[in-house]
């Protein structure tokens, strides 16, 4: 067969304006990628000249902020009466975060183990979509879930009294069962990433599975789950819906589980269901808050992140 | 990267684009003592990172003939073979220097357009790597990238590849299915199908074959042989059976250093240097 | 050199016990393991059961199609909410896509080889993850900045008030009674100030359908037009008219105020690093094969991209993109922030700039009440949610096993 036509033309497209569009596009994609960017530098921005609004007011001083014991936004009008201490606040937010973490990195560790380790191929294409599952229920209906299900278990449990209809163990609870995927996942792709031969380099030794896991595997991919620790944390920390509906209105400034537990997300979405008056030193204090959880949630998620990496580049 | 290459000097011919068409006959070809260097590389240093992969490399490939690079893994020739259509380009830290260039082309300019110099020199990989597309699509992809053609001269365009590269007879009655579901040989013709639809001057081959089974290999092989007719092919090999089978000149690399090179038979029969010797006896490698 | 004493001296029968015991250390351990894995089920179990029981009494049509109602909650429905919430998954879904998919084609398709950029790289990386991990209330507030008010730049949205700047789509009115009762007429509005009229004599204006009419004045005193079409276009002398928009379903104003497409754009933020992330997995599963063969027959990268990676990227990208717009779907704290929290609405958006009802801010509203009812509807509306998003899982599997199909 004689060259085809198309080879003895010769008729190559000019490379240079492929060359153009080439850089058009590169220059559109890069721009998605600078928006990544934006996003974060107008979060800090938006949050930082927000919550001027907030700390420039007369009524709240720094140190009344971060030390004080008493929050009344909401509940107090009248700017004089009103109490700018984030002290309520955070507490709520720890004790809820305590609990979910009680909850979720020990079982999520646990199951990670069982499903990296034991478990066979059917029970872990049983188990896997099961924690997808969990994973994707929307929180509002874990919070539900806290409402309907687990506040009345622990009034039934506990013979009473003991818990508040809405209080701090309820939401931890459905916190917990809410970062239990997120821990197990990520746990568990450390434990995968361990190379095989310290596996059988335990076992050539005489472990027996329990000591290989909790004395090998376990260790070597600490740095993994840590940083998926550090990840559930902040998420923890971050989540609003279930402690809107479940964790109670009122800050309370204690260490006790069974009462009533504003938290930090759960008061920005008071406030903005209050119809308080845009403008306010109330309203601002909104942004006062965010600011707080954004550095705490940003600081955790950061060092979760670096953690991780450090911990890829290892077994790379 | 690299200086501007100084004017060519008188051997080179300039090649003109329609000129590589009328091939040389094979009477010709016999009669020529070898053919004028085509691709030229001198003083040629080439780094991953830190590490240098190759050092002070001086070497001519030939138009129209086999070219083949043997030597131990790890030796470099895989990085000058990357290097001759810069498809390191995209390899993070790699960097090269000194002259390199195919006819009057500087292939290592900045300037040189990278897209235009693949399409002249094509490359085969080590693994066959279809598209996961038809069989067609994957002949096709080249030329509608490049080329604006009617379908009619894309069919025949398509048609003539799959025949030079030995594989329209097996293909012919289902261009249309997917190229995943042929086989490692076949799949590796059609990677060199694909390769000269473009319609480039030199083709690179990395280690074409090592995947492949023995029969597929052969048939490779033949098709090698004959393709030097239109094409100047350089070819990557662990395999020396292979080198001394079908090509016509050898290059001897070791450590980053080529060693000797020279025509296959003179470099197989009686080599000067001992490392060559070695290896070309299987003492090491 | 002798053995060490350790190794010569050996108690067989303590090692024997030792070995016993730690096996059945492992034993026991390996019962919890299995108990713990299937906590996860039975918490499933008990959360999906216990919803039902409650919610099933109120599992009927008239939760499908009739809305929020405070005075008849035996009847009441989220049919607004469900159709609020796909519009606002549909500008999710328009925003968010190709911004996330194009950041992940520059970010693994295009990475840079010089050491700088290499950097900036990581940096724009390490950017993303932490984005994915900003609680989605601080995007609510972000978007409540930058798309509701937009930091206030074009002036604060007022009740019952335009204001702003109307690109498009809005023609103002005043409108007045007629003599027919329950019927109106409109009077083109030109002075965005005015807020009302008082209309004294005869002038050109348009029924309530938009038909171009004359408006009569009736002067109190003399008798009034018996013809019904007559009484339609007249109104009394003196007679009050307020202010009246007419909105097309494109208008469109700047700030978006508490519209859903704030809201949408709102949640685009809140799914775009879970959409790069994923996105960015599919295309690195990629086999690097593909792509030297796509840049070694001269395609640039953007051609290789296009026709080569993006294909066979293309059902992960699908599925990640899916399981985001469940997300989005179940996400309630952003909308709360950016739409308030008011759940009464009769229908579906009718314009760009209309607020919405979503379910997951409906199903917070109910479930906050007291009233038993109102539980029962949350219990049922949450079903109705979670039968949304198990359709939207299954397509995205249909999808990945579809695609995965050679071919």
């Amino acid at each position: 067969m004689s060259i085809p036509k198309a080879l003895q033309d010769r008729k190559f497209r000019s490379t240079s304006t492929g060359r153009l569009w080439e850089k058009l596009l590169v220059g559109l994609l890069a721009g998605c990628a600078v928006v990544t960017i934006l996003i974060t530098v107008g979060i800090i921005a938006m949050l930082v000249t927000q919550s001027w609004g907030f700390f420039a007011s007369d009524a709240v001083t720094l140190e009344g902020f971060f030390w004080g014991k008493e929050w009344t936004a909401l509940q107090s009008k009248d700017l004089d009466k009103a109490r700018f201490g984030i002290g309520p606040l955070v507490s709520g937010t720890l004790r809820v975060t305590v609990i979910a973490m009680m909850i979720a990195l020990p079982l999520g560790l646990v199951t990670a183990i069982y499903l990296s380790e034991f478990a066979s191929s059917r029970i872990r294409n049983f188990l896997k979509p099961t924690l997808e599952v969990i994973a994707g229920i929307p929180t509002v209906v874990l919070g539900y879930f806290a409402i309907l299900v687990i506040s009345p278990s622990l009034q039934f449990l506990s013979g009473g009294e003991l818990f508040d209809t809405f209080n701090a163990t309820s939401a931890g609870i459905a916190v917990g069962i809410l970062c239990l995927p997120m821990v197990c996942s990520l746990s568990e792709d450390a434990m995968r990433a361990v190379p095989r031969e310290l596996r059988e380099g335990a076992y050539g030794l005489g472990c027996t599975p329990f000591e290989c896991s909790v004395k090998v595997v376990v260790p070597a991919a600490l740095s993994g789950i840590i940083s998926a620790f550090l990840l559930a944390f902040s998420r923890a920390v971050g989540e609003t819906m279930v402690v809107a509906l479940a964790a109670g209105t009122l800050p309370t400034f204690s260490a006790d589980p069974t009462q009533q537990a504003q938290t930090m997300t759960g008061f920005i979405v008071e406030m903005i269901k209050s119809e308080n008056e845009y403008g306010t030193v109330q309203y601002f204090s909104l942004y006062g808050v965010a600011i707080t959880l954004f550095v705490i949630t940003f600081a955790m998620t950061l060092a979760g992140q670096l953690i991780r990496r450090r911990f890829k580049e290892s077994y790379a | 990267m690299s200086a501007k290459s100084s004017p060519e000097p008188a051997g080179a011919v300039p090649p003109s684009l329609g000129k590589l068409l009328p091939k040389p006959s094979a009477e010709t070809t016999a009669t020529i003592q070898g053919h004028e260097p085509y691709i030229r590389i001198a003083d040629f240093n080439a780094w991953y990172g830190d590490f240098q992969a190759l050092t002070s490399l001086t070497l001519d490939i030939p138009r129209y003939e086999v070219t083949s690079f043997i030597g131990p893994s790890g030796c470099g020739k895989s990085t000058l073979l990357k290097w001759i259509n810069r498809m390191n380009d995209v390899v993070p830290g790699a960097r090269a220097q000194g002259r390199l260039t195919m006819g009057d082309l500087d292939i290592l300019d900045t300037d040189t357009d990278v897209v235009g110099l693949r399409r002249k020199i094509g490359i085969v990989f080590q693994k066959p790597n279809p598209f996961p597309k038809s069989i067609f699509d994957n002949v096709a992809f080249g030329p509608r990238l490049h080329m604006k053609v009617s379908k009619s001269d894309l069919a025949d365009l398509v048609q003539w590849s799959l025949e030079k590269a030995a594989v329209w007879d097996e293909v012919k009655d289902r261009l249309h299915a997917p190229a995943l579901g042929l086989s490692g040989g076949q799949q590796q013709r059609l990677c060199i199908a694909r390769a000269i639809a473009v319609g480039p001057e030199v083709l690179l081959m990395d280690e074409p074959c090592s995947a492949l089974d023995p029969a597929s290999t052969l048939a490779i092989e033949d098709l090698i042989f004959e393709l030097r007719e239109q094409y100047t092919i350089v070819i990557v090999t662990h395999n020396m059976q292979q080198a001394s089978r079908c090509s016509d000149k050898t290059a001897f690399f070791y450590e980053g250093r080529l060693i000797e090179s020279g025509t296959t038979t003179s470099l197989f029969t009686k080599p000067e240097k001992k490392q060559t010797e070695d290896y070309v006896r299987g003492k090491f490698g | 050199m002798s053995m060490p004493a350790a190794l010569t001296d050996q108690d067989e029968v303590f090692q024997a016990e030792n070995a016993a015991k730690r096996k059945r250390l492992s034993r026991v351990f390996y019962g919890v393991c299995v108990s713990i894995a299937m906590l996860s089920i039975v918490v499933l179990v008990v959360l999906l059961l216990s919803i039902s029981w409650q919610g099933k009494t109120r599992l009927s049509s008239d939760l499908l199609r009739n809305a929020h109602s405070e005075l008849e909650i035996e009847k009441a429905g989220m049919s607004p909410a469900i159709i609020g919430s796909l519009c606002i998954c549909g500008v999710c879904a328009f925003a968010a896509l190709p911004l996330g998919v194009g950041t992940a084609i520059f970010l693994e398709e295009f990475q840079p080889t010089s050491k700088p950029l290499r950097w900036l790289h990581g940096f724009v990386q390490l950017n993303i993850a932490n984005l994915a991990g900003v609680p989605s209330i601080v995007y609510g507030l972000l978007g409540l900045s930058v798309f509701v008010f937009m930091f206030n730049v074009f002036g604060r949205i007022q009740v019952n008030e335009s204001s702003g700047l109307e690109l498009t789509g809005v023609t103002h009115f005043y409108q007045l009674l007629s003599l027919e009762s329950g019927q109106t007429v409109l009077v083109p509005r030109t002075d965005l100030q005015q807020k009302t009229i008082k209309l004294e004599s005869p002038t050109a204006g348009f029924s309530p359908s938009g038909a171009p009419i004359q408006i009569g004045i009736w002067e109190p005193g003399t008798p009034k037009p018996t013809d019904v079409n007559v009484r339609r276009r007249t109104v009394r002398k003196g007679a009050l008219g307020g202010a009246y928009s007419k909105h097309a379903w494109y208008y469109f104003r700047l700030p978006f105020g508490q519209s859903f497409l704030a809201a949408g754009l709102t949640l685009a933020l809140v799914i775009l690093p879970i959409i790069i992330i994923s996105s960015q997995e599919a295309l690195r599963s990629v086999s690097p094969s593909l792509r030297e063969a796509s840049l070694g027959l001269g395609a640039t990268r953007w051609q290789t991209a296009r026709n080569v990676t993006l294909p066979a990227a293309m059902p992960g990208i699908m599925t990640g993109s899916i399981l985001a717009m469940g997300r989005a779907i179940g996400e309630a704290a952003p909308i709360l922030v950016v739409l308030g929290a008011a759940v009464a609405k009769n229908s579906g958006p009718q314009h760009l700039m209309d607020s919405v009802v979503t379910m997951p801010v409906l199903i917070f509203n109910w479930a906050g009440r007291q009233q038993h009812e109102f539980k029962e509807l949350a219990a049922a509306a949450i079903i109705i949610l979670l039968i949304v998003l198990l359709v939207l899982n299954s397509i995205a599997i249909f999808i990945r096993q579809k695609m995965q199909q050679p071919g």
